[in-house]
């Protein structure tokens, strides 16, 4: 029993295993290739793999994923942590539940359908009021994906207030300050840790996220940092050359590695972070 | 300084509120975009269209018509039959490669709305009804007049509703008023069905051997950690684990197993997260009384943690089918089929799924297929509509048990 128990724990660590095994294999392939060199990988403004001529400089996927991670957060950081101060400080456990659950709705939608919302309403409406608006942009993708990290924002932060013992709500209230006053001087900052976490982990699944940049942000690399523009990020070119027929074992096919890699290791030193401010700077109530 | 009830107080109460009203906002800009979405989604599911129909062929009850994959077939031979075809050419005809070749080459079976009496009928026809416009439903209420006055003779105008009983029983087709959900359909409930499957006692596996067996040992936080940080991985990357193991180590190509195993990997920590805290939950009075009762350790997990669990667990579950059924990148990545003709025959066949149906009908860039993949969305969003509520109502249910 206890063994067979263990085998199924020792699948999370195998997963992890297999992802790193799986990326490092082939990226170590991809720069083996005389094509490829480290600098041009990390230098050049160039990502042409599925083309004749090939060149293979990652920025235009970073750029793009920068700039539509940029979007979301700033849409989706003052929303979210907005609603957790609502939520945690101003409405009764009832409409609390009730909210929280409509969120968690929210984050449930799948990305491919913010995708087509994007696409198909969020851009035409915006192409009415801002000129030269591609079809395809980071913006309409950034704005979208804003609105899908904030039930992660608003949940994570929500706890983090309520975690707030009321002794020091109760010591602030006693000498006499505001409502307003006590979220700003007590609360905000006791629960600065878990906001700042949430935030992270918010950038982490922008950083990732597939669906709603393919259908809306288009599938041109780019080095540019106009949110009019149709970019590439580093997951949609994922998509886009896993869904054309790069032959395995190709050089097109292992760029499609070496991208999924830097990605990995963003996400994964993203995630890191998060969890090391969480422990390093938790305030401890007894 | 102290003015309780004055000017001073007012003013501060007023603030107070301000403030409340600004951080109300977001919540509502939050829930109305929700809204809108909603919205969009389902009246984007309709419009108005003028077609000038091609009554060409006979016509059968759908009921005499439907058989699964092979409605095709049942079909051409009832129409055939019609013609005044002996039984025995039929049966020669659907025999030779060659001849069904040219006959579906020329011919089409398609699935249409019944003109009088029942709603549905099946119609063998070599040409096809020309969709002369297609508006938008509310600007076609707007221009109903116009339209009518400028359909030409011959030519109809009518609300098609995208998302009627036709969708879940057409297949695939490069025609958007043909094209239908029953691959994507049975494609999405052979994978969910594999997952459960697989994810469960993967999930619930782990998740007892964390909470009961492991204590705190080097390899159980390893575990741990391991789990924390996959939650984090993105799901495309799971896609690209799950392509070059699966798809290519273990040969299995791009089938329903190979999908079913990538996502089971995605959703196994969602799995585990929501069964260590059912399972935290049991109170340890019970367990030592199980114990005090003689029982062993695997007696004790199965007919006392795990029967109190029950619920957190199959909360949990919900949420990662939930999860499963909407992800679409990893099976893009390991290579679920553009175009899926047929519904998949068992877990190792091609396959295509619905929001994998929902991507390409969008890709194609092509007014009709959004209202088919606007029809789509919908299904997928009340079915997760619907495990969202039951997870809501199990996790009410199962607050108050202790």
């Amino acid at each position: 029993m206890r063994a067979l128990l263990l085998a199924c724990a020792a699948l999370s660590v195998l997963t992890t295993f297999g992802v790193v095994a799986a990326l490092v294999g082939e990226t170590a392939a991809f720069f083996a290739d005389p094509a490829v060199t480290f600098g041009e990988f990390f230098t050049s403004t160039r990502w042409t793999p599925l083309f004749a001529d090939k060149s293979f400089g990652i920025l235009p996927l970073l750029s793009g994923t920068f700039l539509v991670t940029a979007i979301a957060l700033a849409v989706g950081v003052p929303l979210g942590l907005a609603s957790a101060v609502y939520l945690s400080e101003f409405a009764p456990p009832g409409r609390r539940r009730r909210v929280t659950g409509l969120l968690e709705l929210l984050a449930g939608v799948p990305t491919v359908v913010l995708g087509y919302f994007a696409l198909l309403f969020v851009t035409p409406l915006l192409q009415r009021v801002i000129p030269g608006l591609n079809l395809f942009n980071a913006l309409s993708a950034g704005l979208v994906m804003g609105f899908m990290i904030l039930p992660t924002v608003s949940s994570i932060s929500t706890d983090a207030m309520q975690a707030v013992p009321s002794s020091l709500r109760q010591a602030a209230y006693g000498l006499g300050a505001t409502k307003v006053q006590l979220i700003f001087r007590v609360v905000l900052p006791a629960a600065l840790s878990g906001i700042v976490a949430s935030v992270v982990l918010a950038m982490s699944r922008a950083v990732g996220e597939t669906m709603i940049v393919s259908l809306a942000a288009g599938q041109r690399p780019l080095f540019t940092f106009d949110a009019r523009e149709t970019i590439a990020t580093m997951t949609s070119f994922i998509v886009q050359a896993a869904t054309g027929d790069q032959p395995a074992g190709s050089l097109a096919s292992r760029s499609l590695y070496a991208v999924a890699a830097t990605l990995f290791a963003i996400t994964l030193l993203l995630n890191l972070a998060s969890q090391l401010v969480v422990r390093r700077y938790r305030e401890r109530y007894e | 300084m102290l003015d309780l009830g004055g000017v001073e107080a007012r003013r501060r109460r007023r603030r107070v509120r301000a403030f409340e009203a600004a951080v109300f906002v977001p919540v509502l800009l939050a829930l109305a975009l929700l809204a809108t979405l909603f919205f969009d989604v389902i009246t984007d599911s309709f419009s108005w269209q003028v077609i000038a129909p091609h009554n060409s062929g006979r016509s059968f009850a759908f009921a005499e018509g439907f058989a699964f994959h092979r409605t095709w077939e049942n079909v051409v031979r009832l129409e055939l039959l019609a013609q005044g075809r002996t039984p025995e050419e039929v049966d020669a005809l659907l025999a030779d490669p060659e001849a069904r070749r040219l006959f579906a080459a020329r011919n089409r079976v398609e699935l249409m709305p019944w003109v009088d009496g029942l709603p549905l009928r099946w119609l063998v026809t070599s040409s096809r009804d020309d969709h002369v416009a297609d508006l938008p439903l509310f600007e076609g209420v707007g221009r109903r007049r116009e339209l009518l006055a400028s359909a030409e003779p011959g030519q109809v105008v009518l609300l098609n509703a995208w998302l009627d009983w036709s969708f879940f029983l057409k297949n695939a087709s490069r025609s958007p008023a043909m094209a239908g959900l029953l691959p994507a359909l049975v494609g999405s409930l052979m994978l969910i069905a594999l997952v459960i499957l697989l994810a469960v006692p993967l999930g619930v596996g782990t998740a007892v051997y964390l909470e009961e067996y492991a204590g705190d040992t080097p390899f159980s936080r390893l575990v741990e950690l391991n789990l924390s940080n996959l939650a984090g991985v993105p799901s495309v990357v799971y896609g690209i684990l799950g392509l070059s193991v699966f798809v290519r180590l273990l040969g299995l190509g791009p089938v329903i197993l190979a999908g079913a195993l990538t996502l089971t990997l995605l959703v196994v920590p969602v799995v585990v997260v929501a069964a260590r805290e059912a399972i935290r939950s049991v109170p340890d009075s019970l367990r030592q009384a199980a114990y005090g009762l003689g029982a062993t350790r695997s007696q004790v997990v199965f007919r006392v943690v795990l029967p109190g669990a029950v619920s957190g667990i199959t909360t949990g579950v919900i949420l990662a089918v939930a999860r499963a059924l909407g992800e679409t990148a990893p099976l893009l990545v390991i290579g679920a089929a553009a175009f899926v003709p047929r519904p998949p025959a068992g877990p190792l066949s091609p396959f295509t799924a619905i929001p994998i149906q929902v991507y390409n009908w969008v890709s194609e860039n092509d007014v009709e297929f959004t209202h088919v993949a606007s029809a789509a969305i919908v299904v997928l969003l009340l079915v997760l509509g619907v495990l969202y509520s039951l997870a809501f109502y199990l996790r009410r249910r199962y607050e108050s048990r202790w």
